[in-house]
């Protein structure tokens, strides 16, 4: 069976430094899949690049079995939710508006009750937001889209507990009633933790970890787990 | 709908900029040309006078159409690509805005211009619409001209947007400095060989329809070239 995420060999060197070194995973299937790792450690650099808004410097990323830089088929079925997204002056509707045109399985029912729940305010401009507001206006795009790949790069930063705790809510829902793939990125690690079904460990642009939750729960706190897992590769290199 | 269609829809979701700021802008330079007029009296417009046969009556619009192109690329391309679009169709959707917007503004200046001959030139004799020998022909030139002209004002302003968000500033600074040296380069060669008495001739007898195709042509090199740096832009 063809993994719907396939990395192999990825390595992003900036002038000067390594982003990602020889990364290698596959995501099989619907699922939830948690990218973990310090602040600095890939994951944005990874989700990017899957997504096709960055190059690799060498290496091979297919989604769906294609070219995620090149497939338009594939691009219309990948929704990626970015921590510093960048809005052009519009007004929240306008946003949802847009992404409705976008994503063939948008949902508007879904999008309406989303917006309910964080208490978005539809006709203020995205700029006027709060960084929780902001965080909101991605998540409900990405969860309304319904994208067969669901890509989320620290969807909740600046989100109260509360909102987090809608938005974990919500995206078991979604998972349970229309299945997708999704990679989660985030370091709130042991509040997702429930929400994983597979965790990826990335520390200094290296997959220091890569194992099913199941296998790791009751060993000990999945924060402990992936600074564990980065301590080793650290040590090295303090070596 | 396509893909481009969809870009294209995107952009005119901020319709105060594709709509309300170029007619201001044309709307508030025409104001103040007239103004100026009234006050100066029609010696301003004789010829030899400040305002006669002003060719840059018009230059607003054509910078604002290079504006917008700009902001279509700085503003609203990094959520464009969220939006899961590729980047040549995101290319190809904002180009063909750029066409259709420039086939309407190009209408809107044909249609101000028949007005203004109907009306004596507002009834004071101004040529604000008229621009002699680019467009003072036939409506269906000026509207061609008009219509070549912002969409390689629009597509130009593409480019500069696409090298600034491809190698940032120092990127932008350097593109600058390229087409200044293409252009010296091009003085220089022509000074060489002694071209400037034939480049001198060629422009005289250019007629509009001629510099029309010439500047079709530039907006086909401009739009080649924003293709190519669109391919490897990241956001």
């Amino acid at each position: 069976m063809t993994p719907t995420i396939s990395v192999g060999g990825l390595t992003r060197r900036y002038r000067g430094q390594l982003a990602l070194d020889d990364v290698t995973f596959d995501v099989q299937g619907a699922s939830i899949t948690g990218l973990l790792g310090r602040n600095g450690a890939g994951k944005t650099t990874l989700l990017r690049i899957i997504a096709g808004h960055e190059f690799a410097s060498a290496g091979r990323v297919a989604v769906l079995d294609a070219s995620p830089v090149k497939d338009e088929a594939v691009l219309r079925q990948m929704v990626f939710i970015r921590e510093d997204q960048a809005y052009p002056d519009l007004r929240v509707r306008h946003a949802l508006r847009v992404a409705s045109w976008f994503y063939p399985n948008w949902n508007h029912e879904l999008a309406g009750a989303l917006v309910a729940d964080f208490a978005l305010p539809l006709n203020r401009r995205i700029k006027k937001l709060s960084r929780g507001m902001r965080s909101a206006v991605g998540i409900v795009i990405g969860l309304a889209a319904r994208a067969e790949v669901t890509l989320f790069d620290e969807p909740y930063a600046g989100l109260d507990a509360v909102a987090r705790q809608v938005f974990y809510d919500r995206l078991v829902t979604e998972q349970a009633e229309h299945p997708r793939t999704v990679l989660l990125s985030t370091h709130l690690i042991d509040e997702a933790a429930g929400l994983l079904q597979r965790v990826v460990v990335i520390d200094r642009g290296r997959i220091v970890l890569d194992a099913a939750a199941e296998d790791l729960r009751g060993l000990q706190t999945l924060q402990q787990i992936v600074v564990d897992a980065s301590r080793p590769q650290r040590e090295r290199i303090a070596a | 709908m396509t893909t481009w269609i969809k870009v294209a829809r995107y952009h005119l979701v901020d319709r105060l900029s594709y709509t309300a700021a170029p007619c201001c802008l044309l709307a508030f330079h025409f104001a103040l040309i007239v103004a100026i007029f009234k006050m100066a009296g029609p010696t301003m417009d004789a010829p030899g006078g400040v305002l006669h046969d002003q060719a840059f009556n018009l230059v607003v619009i054509y910078v604002c159409f290079m504006i917008l192109g700009l902001l279509a690329i700085v503003r609203s391309l990094p959520f464009g690509l969220a939006m899961d679009v590729s980047r040549r169709s995101y290319y190809a959707g904002t180009a063909a805005l750029a066409v259709a917007l420039a086939a309407v503004y190009g209408l809107a200046l044909t249609v101000l211009q028949a007005i203004e001959r109907a009306t004596g030139g507002w009834g004071m004799d101004l040529h604000f619409f008229r621009i002699p020998y680019v467009l003072d022909g036939p409506w269906y030139l000026t509207w061609l001209t008009s219509f070549v002209g912002l969409s390689l004002m629009f597509i130009y302003g593409m480019w500069w947007g696409l090298a600034y968000r491809r190698w940032n500033l120092v990127g932008l600074l350097a593109f600058g400095a390229a087409q200044i040296i293409v252009v010296t380069g091009g003085v220089i060669i022509a000074s060489q060989v002694h071209a400037w008495p034939t480049i001198g001739r060629f422009l005289i007898t250019l007629s509009a329809t001629g510099l029309t195709g010439l500047l079709a042509a530039l907006a086909a090199v401009l739009l080649a070239g924003g293709l190519s740096t669109v391919r490897r832009v990241t956001v």
